[in-house]
């Protein structure tokens, strides 16, 4: 009971921090993308004619990419500028990555409202297999959540892995197929999208939002995967480290 | 365990044998040769705290003294449970108060309210929440304007004032002290001093680490005198504390 009471009080405070003083909020979530799809659309339209729906081809990739930056990029710093509540405050650490998650949680469930009234004008369907959006968002989190315990335990003691991971994140956005067709890749380059985690993740959500085709469960079993070890080698890492941040930071 | 529990039935506090050594990072530019061809580890083993061994009975108070850099901060964050001991163990038999240190736990961004909040939500409560951001707002004596505004708005003495009066909030048998009654104007002092006083007068335990050894000698009944990481004497509180100032 009292862990839920301190999650919550961690998470809302990540909350009030994130949006502190700013205009629209959380709208924010939702507008982050659709400025980015304007870019691309402008740049890149005439391309991917080939692409059907191509705003809602992009837009379903680009809410989940926003989700793992966004958690990622605000997490890498999440212990070491939490110093003042380590060393102050009994308490299991794990839920300070945790709080983020949540709150970040929080900010993409209110950009998906936002995202399913929008999307209606750009031929979204509604049906019941928009439900399966709920597992693809908890094999997310797990992937995401991993990925957020590595990198917030490292960047204690190496604090170059915030400065390289927030460098290489572009690159890692444009080597996943999210603004352009997978199809469009040259064959000898395919082995870079093969080994892309989040590849398969982005083409599982598509699976529910865009195509209406077959599901698989070979997708779903990858990402299951995927998650399952993301998440094992973050919880070994961060226990292993844990002890340690108070000397650091 | 039967016996572990008799022996530990009139004692407070126990620590036995404890030793806590942290990482020292020796990563930086000049390093990236010894990096690059591994001669050496890019982190040391640095010892804080070795063979530390005391223990506290009920209704006792304890003055830590040492020189900057001695390991006192350290212990105290080992006796309140935030950091895990390498070697050696550590029990309490009773509650502690978040421990009190400048700014402890506050976030500046946030609002005087937000940080109550969050920070009893944090510490765990024992009583209802309005009713000890009440007591927090007394006891501290800032306006309700004041802890409407971020807390990077307020002077060193106003963030004292919010930060002893939230450690405050619970009812523990154990409060921790490290070096906090410096600041805050007279006024606050003097009620926090005397705040102090009334708590071990209802049987509380104190741990208090000052610089000042007249005020240690006024509060405590004993007194541990800690030098690199090692206790080089205890006992009765006259004593280290006349140690303590032959020291300088």
């Amino acid at each position: 009971m009292q862990i839920i009471a301190r999650l919550y009080a961690l998470s809302k405070r990540n909350v009030i921090l994130r949006y502190k003083n700013s205009l629209v909020g959380f709208l924010w979530g939702f507008i982050k993308p659709l400025i980015y799809l304007l870019i691309f659309i402008v740049i890149f339209s005439a391309q991917f004619i080939t692409v059907s729906n191509y705003v809602l081809y992009v837009t379903s990739g680009l809410i989940f990419w926003f989700f793992f930056s966004n958690l990622t990029a605000q997490s890498v710093q999440n212990i070491i500028s939490s110093a003042g509540l380590i060393k102050a405050v009994r308490m299991p650490l794990i839920l300070l990555p945790l709080s983020e998650l949540l709150s970040e949680l929080f900010n993409f469930l209110l950009t998906l409202m936002v995202y399913f009234v929008v999307m209606y004008w750009f031929g979204m369907q509604y049906s019941a297999r928009l439900f399966l959006l709920l597992p693809c968002i908890v094999l997310f989190s797990c992937f995401s959540f991993g990925i957020t315990l590595v990198l917030s335990s490292v960047n204690v003691f190496l604090r170059d892995v915030g400065i390289l991971w927030n460098t290489i994140q572009p690159a890692l956005f444009y080597l996943t197929p999210i603004a352009y067709p997978a199809s469009m890749i040259p064959e000898r380059f395919v082995f870079i999208i093969r080994y892309n985690p989040i590849y398969y993740f982005i083409q599982l959500v598509r699976t529910v939002l865009y195509e209406s085709s077959a599901l698989s469960w070979t997708i779903w079993i990858q990402c299951a995967t995927l998650a399952m070890l993301s998440l094992s080698v973050g919880l070994f890492l961060f226990h292993k480290l844990k002890n340690q941040f108070i000397a650091a930071i | 365990m039967q016996q572990y529990k008799m022996e530990m039935n009139d004692k407070l506090i126990l620590v036995e044998n404890l030793a806590l050594s942290y990482w020292h990072n020796n990563v930086g530019v000049h390093s990236v040769k010894d990096l690059l061809t591994l001669r050496k580890n890019p982190f040391t083993l640095k010892p804080i705290l070795h063979d530390v061994s005391f223990e506290l009975d009920k209704g006792q108070s304890l003055g830590i003294l040492g020189r900057n850099g001695s390991g006192k901060s350290t212990l105290l964050r080992a006796i309140a449970g935030i950091i895990k001991p390498q070697k050696g163990r550590v029990v309490v038999n009773g509650s502690i108060a978040p421990i009190l240190a400048i700014g402890a736990g506050l976030e500046l961004e946030l609002t005087g309210f937000e940080n109550i909040k969050l920070l009893l939500a944090l510490y765990g409560q024992s009583k209802n929440m309005a009713e000890q951001i009440n007591d927090i707002c007394i006891f501290s004596e800032l306006s309700h304007e004041v802890l409407n505004m971020a807390a990077k708005c307020y002077s060193a003495g106003m963030l004292a004032r919010l930060a002893f009066s939230i450690s405050l909030a619970n009812d523990c048998d154990i409060l921790i002290i490290d070096e906090v009654l410096a600041v805050g104007d007279k006024g606050f002092q003097e009620k926090c001093v005397q705040k102090i006083y009334e708590l071990k007068s209802l049987g509380k335990t104190i741990i208090f680490v000052s610089h000042f050894p007249d005020e240690v000698e006024k509060l405590c009944d004993k007194a541990l005198l800690l030098e690199n990481g090692t206790i080089i004497n205890q006992g009765n509180v006259n004593t280290i504390c006349n140690q303590y100032r032959q020291l300088f």
